[in-house]
């Protein structure tokens, strides 16, 4: 495996840049010679992952397409028909595989993605508020001066601050983003529980192929990739959802159930919070410690994601069916882990919208209210292939049970649910353990759109810009 | 013996289907057709006909050599494969589907070679016979259990479910007689019928993602 050209590769695709202001610009291109122009601007402003010795810049530019907008930049027939069908289609037309029915099918969503208008996503992070909005004008101004460009919407998404510091938390009150898979070239040093299981109970980077275009993957294969290779190597696929949370139900939810739940005291309230998720909420794996919170396990990199369910067939810790089991089941299925190695995905994402602390003064406003303001998590997963990946737990993971022998039941924190289904933890005879059933459950979080994007390599730019792309 | 794997049957058929060139359209093609409208569910006719635990029914054209070098070889005849795990006893399973669906049957197999009809019970069961092969392996999630065990089973783990969902936190005396009485109705109510077990799924499934 040959060291990996960190310049040619989109910074956004090596690292989380754990900046915590974003901006995601959705632009309509709307003539393909003065689209080019705007490219052929940005090329020298897109982030790489080059490392930063010199410290973390200010603010980062990343750029990726729908197929849509490779349509409106004119590039030949022989490769916009050569991408993948589910990225040809778009996570609209996929509704109906990913399960994003009912109050998730796109006739709720944000017009921006019902219209299927946008050509191109345009992401930026920053340190500051300040470093973002210079970005931006920065941004408004190539696509005024090129006139390459319409800016259709922005979504905005910042980090949750507490007691004036920045967190990891999501609106649900859980601390988020812990691990991501580690691959063959990308990651500098590996942490345990982020790559692949091994014979031995050890961990390794996947195959660099998972996540880019034009290397070998955990089959030893390349990728389905567009041609020519060029515009393929070193680019991946990009799913961006924007996933509204509704708070006041996950916090009436919890407590009708934790007043029920082993002693029905505040304490029972956060175990059931844990065994929801997987993760206590400073995100302590309920695997490594089932009793309670430990701080010491949740920010050592060496523990918090260095776990297996080997041991917990049963979920009496995790329950089989709780969300970071469901999502990432390490070796839930046995054959040591193996069966998951082509089901990994990287994740992105920052929260939006305000956080509501857990006091009188949300308590006053009463769920409806709480659901109604307009907040949840931008969700953005790296792959190189969407239906094998991301596609693959949304549908069997999330949206159906049957690989954990879970029959139909959904994922409880993300699936779209219907009447009768339940949640189940399992539990043993200790009175603070106990198996527990919750019902009627409702939906705590809200599909409000999203589109699939091919996020390209600097080479692939440059092409695209410079009507280099020739498939022959 | 390869096709019993505990109390559960593999029967693996291969029906060559006729070679007509002036049938239009051709009887392969008229098996695809009335294979791709069978309902599923409880109207599904392996739920209407007693024993099945899964069944499969597939029109094979032709085989294809996969391999270096390539050679070209073709089947004598284009085949219908029946594949069916199913309870027990083959005279009386095949007898089983001869009774109850004997127009699915004869709307398939019409279109093969040497089909006597399913109306001559006796005749059917030859001929399936004779278009037998042997099976080597079964459905995995097929256990040693009939099928109306399987289904009570599911029934029973469902209720028992609901029966918990609604009961956790009660007196232990209150729930006691409550489980009594569940369990009384419980194991007087019938076994339900095949193919009714299964929530609807507003998913698509199917191709390259499963």
């Amino acid at each position: 495996m040959s060291k990996l050209n960190a310049t040619d590769i989109q910074g956004f695709v090596l690292r989380g840049y754990n900046m915590p202001y974003a901006r995601y610009c959705f632009l309509h291109f709307e003539d393909a010679e003065r689209a080019c122009s705007l490219i052929h601007r940005l090329l020298p402003v897109i982030t790489t992952g080059q490392r930063w010795d010199q410290g973390k810049p200010q603010s980062t530019v990343n750029i990726a397409f729908t197929h849509q907008g490779l349509i409106s930049l004119e590039l030949p027939i022989a490769t916009l028909i050569s991408f993948p069908v589910e990225f040809q289609q778009g996570m609209q037309e996929r509704g109906g595989i990913l399960g994003d029915t009912g109050v998730n099918s796109a006739e709720h969503w944000d017009q921006v993605w019902r219209e299927g208008h946008v050509h191109a996503w345009l992401g930026i992070h920053a340190l500051s508020p300040e470093a973002l909005d210079a970005r931006t004008t920065e941004m408004q101004t190539l696509m005024t001066e090129t006139g390459g460009a319409r800016l259709l919407a922005s979504q905005d998404a910042t980090a949750i601050v507490m007691d004036g510091k920045v967190t990891l938390k999501e609106h649900f009150g859980f601390t988020d983003g812990f691990g991501n898979p580690d691959y063959l070239g990308v990651c500098r040093s590996t942490q345990p529980g982020q790559g692949k299981l091994m014979p031995d109970g050890t961990w390794a980077p996947l195959a660099t192929g998972e996540l880019l275009l034009g290397y070998a993957d955990e089959a030893g294969e390349l990728p389905v990739a567009p041609v020519p290779h060029l515009l393929a190597s070193n680019g991946t696929f990009m799913v961006y959802r924007k996933l509204h949370q509704n708070v006041g139900t996950f916090r009436h939810f919890l407590d009708k159930w934790g007043a029920r739940y082993g002693a029905g005291d505040e304490f029972a309230r956060e175990k059931l919070a844990s065994k929801f998720i997987g993760r206590w909420r400073d995100g302590t794996p309920v695997d490594l410690s089932p009793d309670r919170p430990n701080s010491d396990i949740a920010q050592d990199p060496n523990q918090s994601t260095n776990f297996t369910y080997g041991n917990d067939a049963a979920g009496t810790r995790c329950p089989i069916g709780a969300h970071i089991r469901r999502v990432n089941p390490r070796d839930a299925f046995g054959f040591q882990g193996r069966l998951i190695n082509r089901r990994r995905i990287t994740r992105r994402g920052l929260p939006y919208g305000p956080f509501a602390l857990e006091d009188n003064a949300s308590a006053a406003q009463g769920p409806s209210e709480l659901d109604a303001t307009d907040r949840g998590v931008i969700f953005m997963v790296l792959n190189a292939s969407i239906s094998r990946q991301f596609e693959f737990v949304q549908q069997q993971w999330i949206a159906y049970g049957n690989d954990a022998h879970l029959g139909n039941e959904k994922d409880l924190l993300m699936g779209s649910h219907s009447e009768g289904e339940k949640y189940c933890i399992q539990g043993d005879t200790s009175p603070a353990n106990p198996p527990f059933f919750c019902t009627g459950l409702p939906n705590f979080v809200e599909l409000r759109g999203g589109e699939y994007f091919f996020l390209p390599s600097i080479t692939a730019l440059g092409m695209i810009a410079m009507d280099l792309v020739d498939p022959r | 013996m390869a096709n019993q794997s505990g109390s559960v049957y593999g029967l693996t058929l291969l029906s060559p289907i006729l070679d007509d060139e002036r049938a239009v359209p051709s009887h392969d093609l008229q098996i695809r057709k009335y294979l791709a409208t069978l309902p599923t569910g409880v109207d599904s006719p392996f739920a209407i006909a007693p024993g099945t635990h899964l069944a499969r029914l597939v029109v094979m054209d032709d085989v294809i050599y996969v391999g270096m070098p390539a050679c070209e070889e073709h089947l004598k005849s284009k085949y219908l494969i029946f594949e069916s795990n199913c309870d027990g006893d083959l005279d009386k399973y095949l007898t089983g589907l001869a009774t109850k669906i004997p127009e699915h049957l004869d709307a398939i197999w019409s279109h093969c070679t040497g089909y006597p009809g399913a109306s001559d019970v006796p005749a059917f069961l030859r001929y399936m016979k004779a278009c037998q092969i042997e099976t080597t392996f079964f459905f995995a999630a097929v256990n040693d259990k009939s099928v109306t065990d399987t289904l009570i089973a599911l029934q029973t783990q469902r209720a028992v479910a609901d029966f918990i969902a609604t009961h956790q936190g009660m007196d232990a005396a209150q729930t006691q007689r409550e489980f009594i009485e569940f369990i009384r109705i419980l194991k007087a109510a019938p076994p339900p019928p095949p193919g009714v077990m299964g929530a609807h799924r507003d998913i698509k499934t199917g191709g390259r993602n499963e």
